[in-house]
């Protein structure tokens, strides 16, 4: 059971700014009415409530966007973020996969957050973290609206996550000039960070280069009910009641948490010795239930001899990035900024551009003159 | 525009003008995430949201059936969803089974409506659509661009744009070579489907216009448009959303009324009624008497269409014992219809249905006065409880040629790829014509003759609202009848969402048709804006 029927709300509040209180908590009691206790979820009143917005060729803030199928038969759709050059007023068709510019140019493949059954790529707390990583690491940020549990469960993430990380290492117009290849980076929330890690695993047997792995607030658990999760059971919007469904909605049925999926240095784990695995930057909240389960990742990759850099944050709740309001929101984009090397120079007037008066939508155009064509079968 | 656009700019015209939010009031880190909270409320609203927690901590095995049962509107309105949870959850009650419980709940806010049993609302269109789900067996045509193709669909594009930018300009013979060019071109793609169909009919339309510009391109009010429509109907989902969306709302704003008056602004077959009938007649309650008059071009041959229609449906109404009077008018243009023709009578509860009629009103002379102020004054004047209103999600009424011409190639590339997931025939290809002739409308018509002006949600809630109506926010219920209604349609790309309070209904996260309810305001609350 998650603590008494007495919660302790002002806990919570003391720690976070009052409108990043009102927005987690908001998703959380919103999130407690979608899960019910059959196993199955309201998709159709998730998808109501959950605020999403419209790709944008127009620049805003210097950034622009617009979406793309990958996958037709899976409809895997992904939101592309580019910096704006300020050459060309506003975007033409023509100018959305124009071959990127600079010696090095990182791009971010993303993941959102949201416990595998929740949020789009099209979220509105999504859109804006994507934009804002454009403007750190000066990348362009692809975002993969991979399938959701409970309808989609294991391995449908991660075979999206792999389809998206194929797709984008054959772009040419991704290419880095200085060595005609994709420079890429995963980032990933939650969710997220989880699907980092197994399309990484996939990325390393088939000899895809990624050049680095971002976690944030991963999400990974076992059996065992660790120290972390019934210290910090219900304190701070999370318990181990709704953890243990979003397993059980993901996981292959008749599985437990030590499946290698959700516990990768488990029992049933596969050992990294000896593979070339992308380097990784793995955020821990402290303040996180699972934070145990995160810092035994972080331990797991280090016993593999694989190189881990683990920044813990004290007093910082989940879903803290989506908000600038906060020290640790500064402290970590910081740390993704020099994690993610990057030479991209060009002129960095990402200033203001266009009417903002038409928000142009090119996604289905753009498939028909030539999206249709799987590159990579 | 897109309407997550709208949401931020334009608060102040989405709600009455005494309780408009100025964009400054609002937490503008919220506003980032989609929400809408007044900075001054936080605490208030943070307090809510505790109570709410308190409240569904006591009744855990309960709140999602109680949250499929009950009605959710404007989520982005943090402030009223947490108080319309807290009117659901609290005072705890076990949940009857039959719902007349709950006809002595009053009522938060006029916006909030009562949960109503959703089985009740279920059409029976959905259930009896089940079986051909799995008939249409959708064949996903691989097809393989090849490198030229893709190389030829690029130039095709770039040569329509450059020569709706020589027309504009006036440079009739370049863009005269260009079309020639482009039709050879043509021969060398496939133009069975993907780009090259939809060059196909932008070339076509170009073409008109530079060449033939007075041959008449006329859409609506026709009885060969009729076929066309009911085949645009049967091939695609968007005209079975709009009616599916406007029925829940015109039958939420029904609610407790005897005498109810349907107005529908273009009747055609009168496809939208018989699952409003239906879903009167199993009303809790009892239904109501219905009246339903139907506006529609006057028939060439003689024949009273609109009246046979009428019989249809009073069939209908008679064998599921509704009380139904139908009454037909005909006339040519919208603008030509006179309130008094409408017989409206001040003890019944009047709906105005409007599904993609508005916009045709918007081209005005400069010296008569807009017909799209005469209409909105009169529907104003008849006190409606609800007028829903179903209008393309796009900017084609744009002055500058080349501006209408590059939405244009957006919004119709997107509505023909959505079609190429539907398998039958000949619903298809006579649904191809009736978007062509849209498409001729907007590119090769000027003046009087151009009717098809569709503007954005954003801009319909501008004028609405400056015309004396404020919204009433679809909710959940009809968000999901809608989503339940893609789900028959086997082609996954479709996507509804929810924006303030209107449904829109999409292809591949691009809108194409946008729903919204409005009602009247009183008279003291009016602010005289002009309008745009």
């Amino acid at each position: 059971m998650a603590g008494s029927n007495e919660v302790n709300l002002s806990e919570s509040k003391r720690v976070v700014p009052l409108n990043t209180w009102i927005l987690i908590s908001n998703f959380k009691l919103a999130y407690n009415l979608l899960r019910r206790p059959d196993g199955t979820f309201n998709r159709h009143l998730a998808e109501f409530l959950d605020r999403k917005v419209p790709a944008n060729a127009n620049p805003v803030e210097g950034v622009f966007s617009f979406d793309v199928i990958i996958d037709r038969s899976t409809s895997l759709l992904s939101r592309i973020y580019r910096p704006a050059t300020g050459e060309e007023a506003l975007p033409s068709i023509m100018e959305l996969e124009k071959p990127v510019t600079g010696d090095i140019v990182p791009v971010i493949l993303f993941f959102h957050g949201g416990s595998f059954a929740h949020s789009s790529a099209n979220s509105a707390i999504y859109d804006t973290l994507c934009r804002r990583l454009v403007g750190i690491c000066k990348a362009v940020v692809v975002s993969v609206n991979y399938r959701r549990a409970p309808e989609n469960p294991y391995p449908c993430a991660y075979d999206d996550g792999w389809a998206a990380l194929k797709w984008v290492n054959s772009r040419p117009w991704l290419k880095s000039e200085e060595d005609s290849k994709v420079h890429i980076y995963m980032v990933g929330d939650s969710s997220g960070g989880n699907i980092v890690h197994n399309v990484a695993l996939k990325a390393v047997e088939s000899g895809i280069e990624v050049l680095g792995n971002i976690l944030l607030n991963p999400m990974f658990g076992g059996q065992e009910r660790t120290e972390s999760e019934k210290r910090l059971d219900g304190k701070y919007f999370v318990t181990i009641q709704d953890r243990d469904w979003y397993w059980r909605a993901f996981l292959p049925e008749g599985e437990d948490r030590d499946h290698a999926a959700c516990n990768p240095f488990g029992p049933n784990g596969k050992s990294l010795v000896g593979m070339k695995f992308p380097k990784s930057l793995v955020v821990v909240a402290g303040l996180d239930l699972v934070q145990d389960w995160q810092l035994a990742y972080v331990e797991g990759l280090k016993k593999a001899g694989q190189e881990v850099k683990h920044l813990y944050l004290d007093k910082a709740t989940i879903g803290f990035y989506l908000l600038p309001n906060n020290d640790h929101f500064y402290t970590v984009m910081d740390e993704i900024s020099n994690f993610v090397s990057s030479n991209y120079v060009e002129d960095d007037k990402f200033g203001e551009i266009g009417n903002g008066d038409k928000c142009k939508n090119w996604l289905v155009l753009k498939a028909l003159i030539g999206g249709w064509s799987f590159g990579w079968y | 525009m897109g309407p997550y656009d709208s949401a931020i700019s334009t608060g102040s015209s989405t709600s009455s003008p005494s309780s408009a939010a100025k964009p400054s009031d609002i937490d503008g880190l919220l506003a980032g995430a989609g929400y809408k909270v007044r900075s001054t409320e936080l605490h208030q609203v943070a307090q809510r949201l505790e109570r709410l927690e308190t409240v569904m901590v006591n009744a855990p095995s309960e709140i999602s059936q109680l949250a499929s049962d009950v009605l959710h509107c404007n989520p982005s309105d943090i402030a009223s969803w947490v108080d319309s949870m807290l009117f659901e959850f609290n005072p705890p009650v076990s949940i009857p089974s039959d719902l007349s419980d709950f006809s002595d709940l009053t009522y938060i806010d006029s916006v909030v409506s009562p949960a109503i049993n959703q089985t009740v609302c279920n059409n029976s269109w959905v259930e009896h659509h089940t079986p051909e789900q799995q008939q249409q067996e959708l064949t996903h045509q691989l097809t393989v661009v090849t490198a030229m193709e893709e190389d030829s669909g690029i130039r095709l594009v770039h040569m329509m744009m450059t020569c709706a930018e020589s027309v504009q300009r006036g440079d009739l013979p370049l863009a005269g070579s260009l079309i020639e060019e482009m039709q050879a071109l043509l021969t060398r793609v496939n133009t069975g489907c993907g780009i090259g169909k939809v060059a196909r009919y932008f070339i076509d339309a170009l073409n008109r216009r530079v060449f033939t510009p007075q041959a008449p391109c006329a859409t609506g009010w026709s009885n060969e448009n009729e076929i066309l429509y009911h085949h645009f109907y049967e091939a695609c989902p968007y005209l079975k959303f709009a009616h599916f969306t406007a029925n829940q709302a015109i039958l939420e704003a029904f609610d407790g009324h005897d005498c109810v008056h349907v107005v529908d602004f273009n009747l055609m077959h009168g496809l939208q009624w018989p699952a409003l009938i239906q879903a009167l007649a199993l009303r809790p309650g009892g239904p109501p008497l219905l009246r339903l008059t139907g506006i529609g071009p006057p028939s060439p041959d003689g024949r009273d269409s609109l009246r046979e229609i009428g019989l249809r449906l009073a069939e209908l109404a008679r064998s599921v014992n509704v009380r139904f009077a139908f009454r037909g008018v005909a006339a040519s243009r919208l603008e030509d219809v006179k309130p008094w023709m409408l017989q409206v009578s001040p003890k019944e509860a009047v709906a105005i249905n409007s599904i993609m009629q508005l916009h045709r009103l918007l081209g005005s002379g400069p010296t008569r006065v807009s017909a799209i102020e005469t209409v909105l004054g009169w529907i104003r004047s008849l006190n409606p409880k609800i007028v829903t209103v179903v209008e393309q999600e796009a900017n084609h009424n744009q002055s500058e040629f080349l501006d209408r011409f590059t939405e244009a190639l957006y919004y119709y590339s997107t509505m023909f790829d959505s079609l190429e997931a539907c398998s039958l025939q000949p619903e298809k290809a006579v649904a191809e014509i009736y978007i062509q002739k849209e498409i001729c409308n907007v590119l090769c018509c000027e003046g009087s003759a151009r009717v098809e002006r569709h503007e954005p949600l954003a801009k319909w809630r501008n004028r609405l609202g400056a015309a004396g109506f404020r919204p009433l926010n679809l909710g959940s219920n009809a968000f999901k009848q809608a989503s339940m209604l893609l789900t028959l349609f086997s082609a996954e790309g479709y996507c509804v969402e929810e924006h303030d309070g209107c449904l829109t209904l999409g292809w591949h996260s691009r809108p194409l048709i946008a729903a919204s309810a409005w009602q009247p305001l009183l008279d003291t609350v009016i602010n005289h804006n002009n309008l745009l």
